[in-house]
């Protein structure tokens, strides 16, 4: 037999059902006919050969229905129309249907948008051969860095590693500490692109190598002048002409030789978005710091079979010989290897987890709400289930109407889910990048999407059917009869669809406490003072090529820059850092005081953070002098080292003393001392206020330590586009072929940081009300349908002289307790949550009591909302429509 | 009428059925008055049952129908044979075949056959 053809056959009558009926119908005549004239010439009546025919046949009737049995398509035919008898359902309450969609739209949308973007950060393997094998190595010493710091890499202990660790099969430099770039074009076309110099190996370690062209080698690693492109500066700048190779690239004034080009896609796994890399400088010897510097980031793959701490056991052998090869000084050498991808993720993992549980939780009642969603309208139906199981209708009819309606609604909420899906998930990247890495790799996962699919329309299946289950166990006398109880599914049932309620309310009480928590974290973290005045100024970077600057004409450009731009109308102070405050810790040097009460003791040295100024830095950032003087235009490169350092190191290298006229040592040992002449006000390293300890120097007397890429800082009165735009004037009439790279407000560059803090909180303040939302509705729906069942009751007390206050708060008093109960028992999951939240929270404590009477207020605020409409509801009743 | 007609045997009236309709197209009710005359009136067709079987037969490919006039001119539905049929017939025949024999020797034994007692 032909399963496709039996199948065509039984769909094209199906389509066809009419037409079949009637040939059917024809057919049959035709037969009845022709027996009847048989009997007819057998000699009987007209009457009774024809009934003769018909008994011989079995009933025309009868022979119809074998035949429809027989075609096959009953079922399918049979469920058509309990399809379009459900769409009519459906539309006949759109309340319901609504709520119902809604639900599972928010249910199914919320969790595949999230559930897609947990697996696109944290769970999608990195995009390289392999990734298993990638590691991240960093270095951390007993006095400078925790003991579980993750410290860059000086060169020459790169060089160590990649000649003497067994386990690794590739080991690669990139220098990120820096982000650094060159200028292309000239003139108006000038842009900037993004660079990343790397060791030759590099490419062998991510095993990605140009699609077009060579990587670089060993003997280029000393800064030679070669570069490889991306794919997208190869079609910009040269059209994808294949012939690139071997041609130059001016960058910053400098011709490079083009050696490959990337193939398309390719992201750098620690930079991201690269334009062109460049070989990395990594001569011995160069750099007289090479073996304090620590700029390097080591990426490198183990060997098949490797594991991590099999190579982590043979580093640890290698660090102690290294310790005593170099003689180090800042206390033992420790280096730590961590997969790659978990060193990507890190911090944004615990914010996602979070996201993840939210969302378990609005799951979780979007089913209980299809629940009692659906057991109300279940019993509200019992009634005509009764009457139809009376009037003949199969059990098994009724189920598969109920089950066919339940999927009419499941499928309408699944089309209503996909479109939240994508909104969210598009609302997610918008939200989310520049903090969460890897998120721009989201895509729909379509096992999550049908795993969520699956789950909401199971619940809504599931519920959906066992009122029509229970409808087919109970006698449709019972129901049927007048006053019965059992049609309203009696006090037991009730009680069910109040502890759904419950638990929807403590489930959105949860996320409330969650929401209000980061809400109050966030609160927290604004309020705390930086030591810098974020409003009304702007930020941007220049960088001056090498190849027409050198440190004095540096050194003066930033100076006239200042100068200009301070004349200009709007313009309060400008100035520039090489790091702005509360953005991380950058510049670490070890700081020796030479003078005061500590010199000469074993507690004169420290770590301090280190930044180079030039103009009215301090004005433009709102940092206050207080002691001595700023630098001017004498503190010059002839002039003798001076800093100026902040009231907490200040506080801690001269305890006791003024600052002002001590003598401190910075850096290592070729570097002169320095004379403190001011002291100014404390700033964060990062934006939760976070104190250090801070060295400032002139930029005028540091110009030639190396090409400071210095972030101007302009302090406005008014319009801070206006002076944006006048700032790029003066930039281009003094030198065209400079960008202003990066223009930003100071309080968005400083406040990155928070970044990935108000993407959770976004998230979950909008979780947080949609279960609000979601909890509410189930509270307005149960009460709701409690007082139609009491309608009789009702109208019957107010037809006894009940007052209509009494009726209400009869209805009241019973949401207000069901939120209570709920609301309780939430309190006790906050308890058992506040563990996770600890880490989510900044200076509040997860049991915060503000923040736990405030969600109590709004959740019991919300839930007399949504009692209020049911009890008014209560006293309309008519008297004597309920009593009849 | 008389009572020495018999039931048609189980599951037999579809390959009755082809076979009439192998020697020429014929509509539903021919087709239950042929079996009963090629029977020589010993089976009683269930005409109720022929129907439902002729929908199935079709749905399996091995008849197909069209509606033509016939001698009497009148419309009616004729059911014909396709190759798929004509291969089902031939199968049909022979399992009915080997079973009506195995029948035929079981129902001819005696005794002796191997039989003890």
């Amino acid at each position: 037999m032909n399963v496709f053809s039996d199948l065509v056959e039984r769909l094209r009558t199906l389509l066809h059902r009419d037409r079949e009926d009637r040939e059917l119908d024809e057919e049959l005549r035709f037969h009845v006919e022709m027996d009847a004239a048989q009997y007819r010439r057998a000699g009987a009546s007209d009457t009774d050969a024809h009934r003769s025919s018909i008994l011989a046949l079995g009933g025309v009737e009868r022979v119809k229905e074998e035949v429809r049995d027989a075609r096959g398509t009953r079922l399918l035919a049979d469920c058509l129309s309990d399809f379009s008898y459900a769409v009519r359902a459906l539309r006949r309450n759109p309340g319901f249907a609504a709520v119902g969609i809604l639900t599972l739209a928010v249910g199914i949308g919320g969790t595949t948008a999230v559930f897609s973007a947990v697996d696109a950060v944290l769970l999608k393997p990195l995009p390289y051969q392999e990734p298993g094998q990638l590691v991240r190595l960093y270095e951390s010493y007993g006095k400078h860095f925790p003991e579980d710091g993750r410290g860059f890499v000086t060169p020459v202990y790169f060089l160590e590693y990649r000649s003497r660790v067994s386990s690794f099969a590739a080991t690669a430099a990139i220098l990120t500490y820096n982000e650094s770039g060159a200028d292309i074009g000239s003139g108006a076309d000038v842009q900037r692109i993004r660079l990343l110099a790397v060791s030759a190996d590099y490419f062998d370690v991510i095993r990605v190598h140009p699609a077009t062209g060579r990587a670089f080698n060993r003997d280029e690693e000393t800064g030679a002048h070669v570069v490889i492109l991306s794919h997208a500066l190869w079609q910009r700048q040269f059209r994808g002409d294949p012939a690139v190779i071997g041609r130059a690239l001016t960058m910053s004034g400098v011709p490079h030789t083009v050696a490959g080009v990337m193939p398309d896609g390719f992201t750098d796994p620690i930079a991201g978005v690269v334009d062109a890399w460049v070989p990395a400088d990594l001569t011995p010897g160069k750099d007289p710091g090479e073996t304090s510097d620590h700029y390097i980031s080591v990426v490198a793959r183990l060997r098949p079979q490797i594991p991590i701490v099999r190579a982590q056991a043979e580093l640890d052998v290698l660090d102690a010989m290294l310790t005593k090869q170099y003689s180090v000084t800042a206390g033992a050498k420790r280096s730590r290897l961590f997969p790659l991808k978990e060193d990507i993720v890190g911090g944004s993992s615990r914010a996602l987890e979070i996201m993840l549980g939210a969302v378990v939780l609005v799951l979780v009642l979007v089913c209980v709400n299809m629940a009692s969603l659906l057991l109300v309208r279940g019993t509200e139906r019992a009634r005509e289930f009764a009457l139809r199981s009376a009037l003949g209708a199969e059990r098994r009819r009724l189920v598969r109407q109920m089950l066919i309606e339940s999927l009419t609604l499941a499928i309408a909420g699944d089309v209503a889910g996909l479109i939240v899906a994508r909104v969210a998930m598009s609302a997610i990247v918008t939200l989310g990048s520049g903090s969460i890495p890897r998120l721009a790799t989201l895509t729909l996962n379509p096992r999550l999407l049908l795993f969520s699919l699956a789950i909401a329309s199971l619940s809504a299946i599931a519920f959906g059917l066992s009122p029509a289950l229970r409808a087919a166990r109970t006698e449709p006398s019972d129901v049927l009869r007048e006053n019965s109880r059992s049609a309203t599914g009696g006090v037991a049932q009730l009680r069910l669809r109040d502890w759904l309620v419950v638990s929807q309310v403590a489930l959105a009480f949860v996320l409330l406490v969650g929401a209000g928590l980061l809400i109050a974290s966030f609160e927290r973290l604004r309020s705390i003072d930086l030591g810098v005045k974020p409003g009304e100024a702007f930020v941007f970077e220049i960088h001056l090529p090498t190849a027409r600057y050198d440190s004095t004409k540096r050194a003066q450009f930033f100076e006239t820059f200042a100068t200009q731009l301070a004349t200009l109308g709007g313009v309060r102070a400008t100035g520039a850092v090489s790091r702005l405050p509360a953005t991380g810790a950058y510049h670490q040097w070890w700081v020796t005081a030479l003078s005061g009460p500590l010199a000469n003791t074993k507690d004169s040295g420290n770590d301090a953070e280190q930044r180079i100024v030039s103009g009215n830095y301090f004005m433009a950032a709102g940092i206050p002098l207080l002691e001595g003087r700023l630098f001017d235009a004498y503190d010059d490169a002839s002039a003798p080292d001076r800093v100026l350092v902040s009231k907490s190191f200040a506080k801690r290298f001269f305890p006791g003393v003024p600052a002002v006229g001590q003598r401190l040592h910075t850096g290592d040992d070729r570097r002169p001392a320095s004379e403190v002449i001011g002291v100014v006000g404390d700033v964060a390293i990062d934006a939760e206020g976070k104190p250090d300890i801070y060295v400032y120097h002139a930029h005028a007397q540091y110009a030639a330590d190396r090409n400071w890429a210095l972030t101007q800082l302009v302090r406005v009165n008014g319009s801070i586009d206006r002076a944006e735009s006048d700032a790029r004037r003066v930039l281009r009439a003094l030198d065209p072929e400079l960008v202003m790279f990066k223009p930003m407000t100071l309080a968005d560059a400083i406040g990155r940081g928070e970044a990935q803090r108000v993407f959770t909180l976004r998230l979950l303040v909008s979780f947080a009300l949609v279960a609000l939302a979601v909890a509410a509705l189930g509270l307005f729906g149960v009460l709701s349908y409690g007082v139609r069942l009491r309608a009789r009751e009702f109208g019957i007390r107010m037809a006894l002289g009940a007052e209509a206050g009494a009726i209400q708060w009869m209805v009241l008093r019973r949401g207000i307790a069901v939120a209570a109960m709920g609301t309780a028992l939430g309190l006790v999951g906050t308890l058992a949550l506040s563990r996770m939240m600890a880490t989510m929270v900044f200076h509040v404590s997860p049991l915060d009591p503000v923040v736990l009477i405030e969600a109590t207020v709004f959740m019991m605020v919300v839930a007399g909302i949504a009692s209020y409409l049911p009890a008014r509801r209560a006293t309309i009743v008519d008297v004597r429509e309920a009593l009849q | 009428m008389t009572d020495d007609r018999v039931e048609l045997l189980q599951g037999t009236l579809e390959m009755l059925a082809l076979k009439v309709l192998a020697l020429e197209p014929m509509h539903g009710w021919g087709i239950a008055q042929r079996i009963q005359a090629m029977s020589k009136e010993v089976f009683v067709v269930p005409q109720g049952s022929l129907y439902p079987a002729l929908i199935r037969m079709k749905r399996r490919g091995w008849v197909k129908t069209a509606w033509r006039i016939t001698e009497n001119n009148r419309r009616a539905r004729y059911y014909e044979l396709t190759a798929a049929g004509h291969r089902r017939l031939e199968a049909e025949r022979s399992t009915w075949q080997r079973a009506s024999s195995a029948v035929n020797w079981i129902m001819n034994a005696t005794l002796a056959v191997g039989g003890k007692t």
